[in-house]
């Protein structure tokens, strides 16, 4: 070969080579397209778009084959500080253009979300181009052929035979803001019974970085993904979206220091109580599906749905033993938050009191159930990974902090979002499609895919004993009586009646009373009060509802109307917080700790005030009665001791 | 045992007595224990019969003794291994640890 042959080779593969590589890449390009700027502006506008690029996730940049004209449009209102036109080119208003070049009027942005005037048009960028890539349709390639494999099922099945792993992409149009996850985590939730059809309000308007991410879901989108790429605390305040942008992306930008554990405000109004509490996931022995029993009345037909948190004690490894630390087990229970004192049952089915996740001791409802509403508790453990376990936790921070759902008789009820819940946060494709409206409903299901085991009550006090039955406590009662009634020889057969007679002619029984016998009186007296305080305070009610003119009633009722109004903050506690979003972060624990502690101070002197008025309104017959009562109780109490004593018991240091 | 405070009550009426249940919140909850916070006890514990997972085991023991042992829940199971963890050199059966925390 000659030499000529060799260059003119050389030539060609060099030129084939530079061909390859000058070919336009398959990418997303930034292009300055703005022939009036001074060579400085020209510098400062390359240097944002260098760097909203380099924010952008690769993928993304690879994905978006397109270039995206920018410019600096003079004629933008003044308020906006850029925006996209129809035909995709990228404007930003001209009026920043000199501050941004000469570094200044940050001040002005300061109180903006994103701290300063080149944040504001990065973010303004991102945004926009967030759009675009939603628009696209874009993806991995397995993320495409799934959805091509739902959409051809859905053209041959339509929406109700479509198998579940397909609901809701059966006729998807966007990258990301149509897609079930993202929907489930923004808010936008399913229907009940609406086979993958959403409501088209996000239920979490709270604790928002921006409210204009509740417009739409696309806008959702666009919104946090400027925070998700720009803000390394997002990654704390929304995990979850975090981690749903961060998979879908197969990147995640850097991200702060996240704490271990999030806090909640509880709801439990005990004195000693702290109102912040912390849930650190890795502490979670187990859940259970709590569920009150249903009862006579027509409204707990169906029962009560809850999840049980079983916390371990500081110090102990997650284990068994775990289930007797029941001072540190929480409650996580949706329950329709009432603000007034008016109650109206069409209201009620027609969703006009808000439904909130309370986080709640596990002690006080169980009280409340089996000691004020005489019903049943059962605890199910569920077969959940520490990971779902997380998740779990995780959601429900989420909905604590933002949630304000709307509370619909049978649409949206107790078993409706414990399940939601349960799905969204641990993710575990058993619970994918399910649904029921009934608590009982919702653990038959649970059972029916392996991941309740309700066999753990089939052994009665077995269960009593290890906490995964609470019984009412009116069974407790019946027994007790009938060891009054054969120790005392006493007729005894009925205990309504028993409870009503006059505290004081129960009297003189005590004098006789054995132990085992004082034993059982003492818990059938607090019966009898809890009683007479329940018919004191129907009575009450009544008079209140029935517009009794006394004056005290409704200085009372006034009273009871401000409380309930301080009590929001409970089950709200968004409200805490004037700044920042989601869950709360680094300076904020101490802001919500200050915030708290000053609103259940003020709550609970308010309700001192109640406690110390209600007495004067009774009848002094039901006066007369609660004070008979509480003696009672206090003499039944004072003969144990008394007998202790005599039997010489063992006292405890 | 605890009176239930009357504002408690009151709360959980006026919350509940149309439903009277959990579909319409059973109660605000708010008030629910505010009964705890009249007679609270605290945990700086100067006596392990302060404590408060002893102390909310006094129902459990009444029912257990009543019942001869019959009927027994996890509050005082929670309380025995708490008594026993704390004071490993009390040698006690379960029916003196139940009546000594009935006597408290």
């Amino acid at each position: 070969m000659s030499e000529d042959c060799k260059a003119l080779r050389a030539a060609l593969v060099t030129l084939f080579l530079w061909l390859l590589c000058s070919a336009p890449a398959a990418a997303l390009q930034l292009v300055l397209d703005d022939p009036v700027l001074t060579p400085l502006e020209r510098r400062a506008t390359l240097d944002l778009l260098d760097l909203a690029k380099r924010s952008l996730p690769p993928a993304m940049v690879g994905r978006l084959d397109r270039s995206v004209e920018v410019g600096w449009d003079p004629g933008l209102p003044p308020q906006v500080i850029g925006r996209a036109t129809a035909a995709g080119k990228l404007q930003l208003n001209r009026q920043w253009l000199q501050p941004l070049v000469a570094g200044e009027a940050d001040a002005l942005f300061s109180e903006r979300r994103h701290g300063g005037l080149r944040e504001e048009l990065l973010a303004t960028v991102v945004h926009e181009v967030a759009h675009m890539y939603d628009r696209a349709q874009a993806g991995s390639s397995g993320q495409q052929s799934a959805l091509r494999h739902c959409r051809r099922q859905y053209q041959s099945t339509g929406v109700v035979g479509l198998p579940v792993s397909c609901r809701g992409n059966g006729q998807r149009r966007r990258t990301l803001s149509d897609n079930p996850r993202l929907l489930d985590l923004a808010g936008w939730s399913e229907q009940a019974g609406g086979r993958g059809k959403r409501h088209s309000v996000s239920d979490q308007p709270d604790r928002s970085p921006d409210a204009y991410e509740h417009t739409s879901p696309a806008e959702f989108v666009a919104v946090n993904l400027e925070y998700f790429l720009l803000d390394p605390e997002y990654a704390c305040r929304r995990p979850a979206l975090y981690q749903y942008f961060a998979e879908h992306f197969g990147w995640a930008p850097p991200q702060a220091s996240c704490g271990t554990t999030y806090p909640f405000v509880s709801a439990g109004p005990g004195r000693n109580q702290p109102v912040i509490g912390s849930i650190d996931p890795s502490r979670i022995y187990a859940v259970h599906y709590l569920l009150a029993e249903p009862n006579r009345e027509w409204a707990s037909r169906w029962g009560h749905s809850m999840l049980r948190l079983v916390i371990c004690a500081p110090g102990r490894e997650p284990g068994p033993d775990c289930l007797l630390d029941l001072e540190h087990h929480l409650v996580l229970s949706f329950r329709a938050f009432l603000s007034d004192l008016q109650l109206s049952s069409w209201d009620g089915l027609t969703g006009e009191y808000p439904s909130r996740l309370f986080i709640l001791p596990l002690g006080q409802v169980v009280d409340e159930y089996t000691r004020l509403e005489l019903r049943g508790l059962q605890s199910i453990p569920l077969e959940l990974s520490a990971e779902q376990r997380a998740g779990l936790v995780r959601q429900a921070a989420q909905l604590h902090w933002s949630y304000d759902g709307r509370y619909y008789f049978v649409s949206n009820n107790c078993a409706v979002e414990t399940l939601k819940l349960l799905r969204i946060g641990t993710r575990d494709s058993r619970l994918a499609g399910l649904e029921s409206i009934t608590p009982t409903g919702v653990l038959q299901l649970l059972q029916a895919r392996g991941l309740a085991r309700p066999d753990v009550l089939a052994d009665r006090s077995a269960a009593l004993r290890k906490g995964f039955y609470f019984d009412s406590q009116r069974e407790r009662y019946e027994r007790m009586l009938a060891v009054v009634r054969d120790e005392l020889r006493v007729p005894a057969d009925d205990l309504d009646s028993w409870l009503a007679q006059p505290a004081a002619s129960r009297r003189p029984l005590f004098q006789q009373a054995g132990r085992g016998a004082s034993a059982a009186l003492l818990l059938l007296e607090q019966a009898a009060l809890d009683r007479q305080a329940l018919l004191a305070q129907q009575a009450l009610r009544r008079r209140y509802l029935a517009d009794d003119d006394h004056a005290g009633l409704r200085a009372a009722g006034l009273l009871m109307q401000d409380l309930l109004d301080h009590s929001t903050f409970f089950s709200r506690p968004a409200e805490l917080l004037e700044h920042g979003y989601g869950l709360p972060h680094g300076e904020e624990h101490a802001r919500l700790e200050h915030g708290a502690s000053t609103r259940k101070r003020e709550w609970l002197m308010l309700a001192e005030r109640v406690e110390d008025l209600l007495p004067d309104l009774l009848s002094a017959r039901q006066r007369q009665e609660l004070e008979d009562g509480k003696h009672n109780l206090k003499l039944i109490g004072e003969r144990l001791r008394l007998l202790h004593q005599q039997e010489g018991g063992l006292s405890l240091p | 045992m605890k009176p239930v405070s009357l504002v408690t009550l009151c709360l959980l009426g006026f919350a509940s007595s149309a439903f009277a249940s959990s579909f319409i919140a059973t109660t605000d909850t708010i008030g629910a224990s505010l009964a705890n916070t009249v007679e609270g006890t605290t945990n700086i514990t100067s006596s392990i019969g302060d404590d408060k997972v002893v102390q909310e085991a006094r129902t459990d023991a009444a029912s257990f003794v009543a019942s001869q042992g019959e009927i027994r829940g996890v509050r005082l199971e929670a309380a025995l291994n708490h008594i026993r963890t704390a004071l490993p050199q009390v040698r006690a059966s379960d029916m003196q640890l139940a009546e000594a925390i009935l006597a408290l």
